[in-house]
C-alpha cells in the first residue's frame, strides 16, 4: 500500500493501538495489497478512553468487559459484583490496555 | 489482555479459591453475628442493591439445603454455586490430561452469548433480576 495511505491510517487510528505495535502495523500495512484497504477502513475499533469511562461508571457490573468483547470475563464480573469490588478497581487500570489488544486482534485478520 | 488457556485457568482457579475462602469466612461470621458482612461497593455508595447482591446469602442457604430460599434470595447464587462446583474439577482434569476442553467450551459459550438472539433475553433477565433485588430490598 502507498506510504501516504498507511501514514494516514496510523495518524487517525494511532490511539487505538499500543505504542510498541505501531511499527509492526506500519510495516505490515506497507506490504499489504491495496484491495484490503476498503476492508481495513470499515473495521470498528473501540476507543480506550470510552472503555475507561464505562469501567469507572459501570465496571462493577462488568459492562466494560462486555463492551470490548470479553463476554466470559464480563459474566464473571457481573456475577461476583465486580469481583467484590477489587476486580473492578484493578480493571480501571487494565481496561485501556485490554481494549487496545482487542483492537489489535481485530485488525490482525487483515494484516496476514 | 488476550486470553489463553493458562491465563483463563489461573483466573478461574483463583476466583474459585477466593470464592470458597469468602464462603467459609461468611459462614463463620454468620455463626457469631446476626447480620452478614456487606462488601458491595455499589450498595455502599448508592444504597441500591446491585444485580448480584445477596448471592453470598443464596449460596450459604444452598449449603444448608434450602433450594427455595436460595432462589428467592438471588437466582445468581445457583449459577455461582454451579460454576464453583464444576470449574475446579474441570480445570484439574484438564491439567492432568493436558487437555484444553474447558478453554474450547469457554470460547464456544462466549461466541454463542455474543449473538443477539441469546444476548438480549439474558440482558433482560439480569435487569428483571435487578428490579426484583431492589423491590426485595436485599
Amino acid at each position: 500500500m502507498e506510504a501516504q495511505k498507511v501514514d494516514m491510517f496510523i495518524m487517525s487510528n494511532g490511539k487505538f493501538f499500543e505504542g510498541h505495535q505501531m511499527n509492526m502495523i506500519r510495516e505490515r500495512l506497507l506490504a499489504l495489497d491495496d484491495s484490503k484497504w476498503a476492508m481495513l477502513s470499515t473495521v470498528q475499533l473501540k476507543d480506550p478512553t470510552t472503555s475507561l469511562i464505562i469501567s469507572i461508571l459501570a465496571g462493577g457490573l462488568g459492562i466494560d468487559r462486555f463492551m470490548i468483547g470479553d463476554t466470559g470475563l464480563g459474566i464473571g464480573k457481573l456475577l461476583t459484583c465486580g469481583g467484590l469490588g477489587v476486580w473492578s478497581i484493578i480493571d480501571w487500570f487494565m481496561i485501556q490496555k485490554a481494549t487496545r489488544e482487542k483492537n489489535m486482534q481485530k485488525i490482525q485478520q487483515f494484516l496476514y | 489482555m488476550t486470553i489463553n488457556r493458562n491465563k483463563l485457568y489461573s483466573i478461574l482457579f483463583i476466583a474459585c479459591i477466593a470464592g470458597y475462602i469468602w464462603l467459609y469466612y461468611s459462614i463463620k461470621i454468620n455463626l457469631t453475628e446476626t447480620n452478614s458482612v456487606e462488601v458491595c461497593l455499589i450498595k455502599h455508595l448508592t444504597s441500591i442493591p446491585c444485580p448480584s447482591c445477596g448471592s453470598t446469602r443464596s449460596v450459604i442457604s444452598l449449603t444448608k439445603g434450602n433450594l427455595n430460599e436460595a432462589f428467592n434470595l438471588n437466582p445468581f447464587g445457583l449459577v455461582i454455586a454451579l460454576i464453583m462446583l464444576i470449574a475446579p474439577v474441570w480445570i484439574i482434569t484438564d491439567l492432568i490430561l493436558s487437555n484444553n476442553s474447558l478453554f474450547v467450551f469457554y470460547q464456544k459459550i462466549e461466541n454463542t452469548l455474543k449473538k443477539t438472539k441469546y444476548a438480549i433475553p439474558l440482558i433482560l433477565l439480569v435487569i428483571i433480576n435487578w428490579i426484583w433485588n431492589i423491590t426485595k430490598d436485599l
